[in-house]
């Protein structure tokens, strides 16, 4: 058996005498191994970790904007004129769903209370909901009640938007299509 | 030369090399800027060699007031807000952009109003594509904003301290509606007339003053040219300043309020305890917000 080599490292250091050796570097962070992984609860810096997520969200969305305006036109029909109604009369597509309550309810409810209960209700959520929960399983009262409130509302939405057509009768949008941007 | 001198060496070759490996060779270039004199007049800290002097940097940069200096990294993920309060605020710069352009080649009057709107989609240079984007972010902004709203309602973030911050919330997303609303009536379309038809129409339901309020907004019993000419001044002026006021509030409240940083909830985790806020002991503001955030 030949003999073993030392098991001490030696660094050269390129100077003489070549007994030194080196212990220990301190103060600092050990370079590598011991590298320590992140963990979500740890503070970054906003810039670059957060700003760079922004503007990259940034160019994602004006890029979607753009490749959307190169290939549909906004829509423009005819000059306004008063004496011809057309048939259906449509609302913004955003206020859909009110147009649709208004042909199920007296205006007043539809077109008055409904609105001004919802501004009211989502102005003092957080001041009625004082829970400091929030994960939904112990809130379940609060996203049930909001989830099916917007359920409601993007079903009432696509109803007025796309399903329906002359006297606000009910049409399959494949058949005719009366949905306007 | 001693041994001692002789690991001072070695350690310093080991410093420059990780110097070289690409620390910050990019940021060399600008912290030579930022050093120079016109640079030191800019940059009210104009060193950033370390985490503290960074910190410094992002504290007194005007661009960057509006940001905390320091986040947790689960709260800059995509999951954790989709981006959509940014979203909304770029599609809201989108918006005034390519709207001050179309107010070069537009006249609020019922003689010219489509006309005119012709004349952009035929005439104007790049007239109908910018037209088409305000058009199309107008669309997604009000989207962008409803869904901001439903994102921090099931975040929960809407909880103290950040209830009025949620109600200012409410204001933009009237605001975003009304904007967007106020601009369908400008092309003067039949499309135009008839949606604001309808839609003041609500307005009249009102009891009491629900026909004074339709006839103000109206400027008359039916749309006409005063009430072209009262949406073109709400669309361009009242509510542009408006919203871009109440939004500039929304995002001061934001950058106040997570400095406090209250929320240790989990939303998928099964600890029962970790939804729920921390023991006062247990909030430890870093040494380093506490210089810099508070």
């Amino acid at each position: 058996m030949s003999e073993a080599p030392p098991t001490e490292t030696r660094v050269d250091l390129g100077v003489q005498p070549t007994n030194t050796r080196v212990l220990g570097i301190v103060p600092g962070k050990p370079v590598a191994n011991e590298r320590k992984e992140p963990e979500r609860e740890d503070l970054v810096m906003v810039w670059p970790h957060l700003l760079v997520r922004h503007g990259v969200a940034a160019m994602a969305v004006l890029l979607l904007v753009m490749v959307i305006a190169v290939f549909f036109d906004a829509p423009l029909r005819d000059i306004a004129d008063p004496t011809n109604t057309p048939n259906p009369e449509k609302a913004p597509w955003y206020f859909a769903a009110l147009q649709e309550l208004l042909s199920h309810f007296h205006p007043l409810i539809a077109g008055v209370l409904i609105p001004t209960a919802i501004i009211i209700g989502l102005v003092v959520l957080p001041y009625i909901d004082r829970s400091p929960w929030v994960t939904p399983r112990h809130r379940k009262v609060a996203v049930t009640a909001f989830t099916a409130f917007m359920v409601i509302w993007i079903i009432l939405t696509i109803i007025g938007f796309a399903f329906r057509g002359p006297n606000w009768g009910w049409v399959w949008p494949w058949d005719e299509w009366h949905g306007e941007l | 030369m001693s041994a001692r001198r002789a690991v001072h060496g070695h350690v310093d070759r080991i410093r420059s090399a990780v110097v070289t490996a690409g620390m910050d060779r990019r940021g060399s270039i600008a912290q030579r800027l930022r050093g120079t004199t016109v640079g030191r007049s800019i940059f009210r800290a104009p060193t950033r060699a370390t985490p503290r002097d960074r910190a410094a940097g992002h504290w007194s940069s005007f661009l960057l007031h509006i940001y905390p200096v320091k986040m947790r990294r689960k709260e800059i993920a995509f999951r954790y807000s989709w981006y959509l309060g940014v979203i909304s605020t770029v599609l809201l710069g989108s918006l005034i952009a390519s709207g001050i352009y179309l107010m070069f080649f537009y006249v609020p009057s019922p003689e010219s109003a489509y006309a005119d709107i012709q004349n952009i989609q035929l005439e104007v240079t790049f007239g109908q594509y910018i037209r088409n984007v305000h058009r199309w972010s107008a669309h997604l902004m009000v989207l962008a904003v409803a869904a901001h709203m439903a994102r921090v309602f099931y975040r929960g973030a809407y909880k103290a301290p950040r209830e009025f911050n949620w109600v200012l919330g409410v204001g933009l997303l009237l605001l975003t509606l009304l904007m967007s609303f106020t601009g369908y009536l400008l092309p003067w379309d039949q499309l135009a007339f008839w949606a604001v038809t309808v839609g003041t129409e609500m307005a009249g339901y009102v009891p009491f003053i629900g026909e004074t309020t339709q006839e103000m907004l109206l400027g008359g019993p039916v749309v006409g040219s005063a009430t072209l000419l009262r949406f073109y001044v709400l669309h361009v002026a009242v509510l542009p300043v408006a919203i871009v006021s109440v939004l500039m509030f929304h995002l001061w409240r934001w950058r106040k309020d997570s400095m406090l940083d209250t929320d240790s909830g989990e939303p998928t985790s099964d600890d029962p305890v970790a939804g729920g806020p921390p023991a006062a002991d247990e909030v430890v503001i870093e040494p380093e917000l506490e210089e810099f955030h508070v």
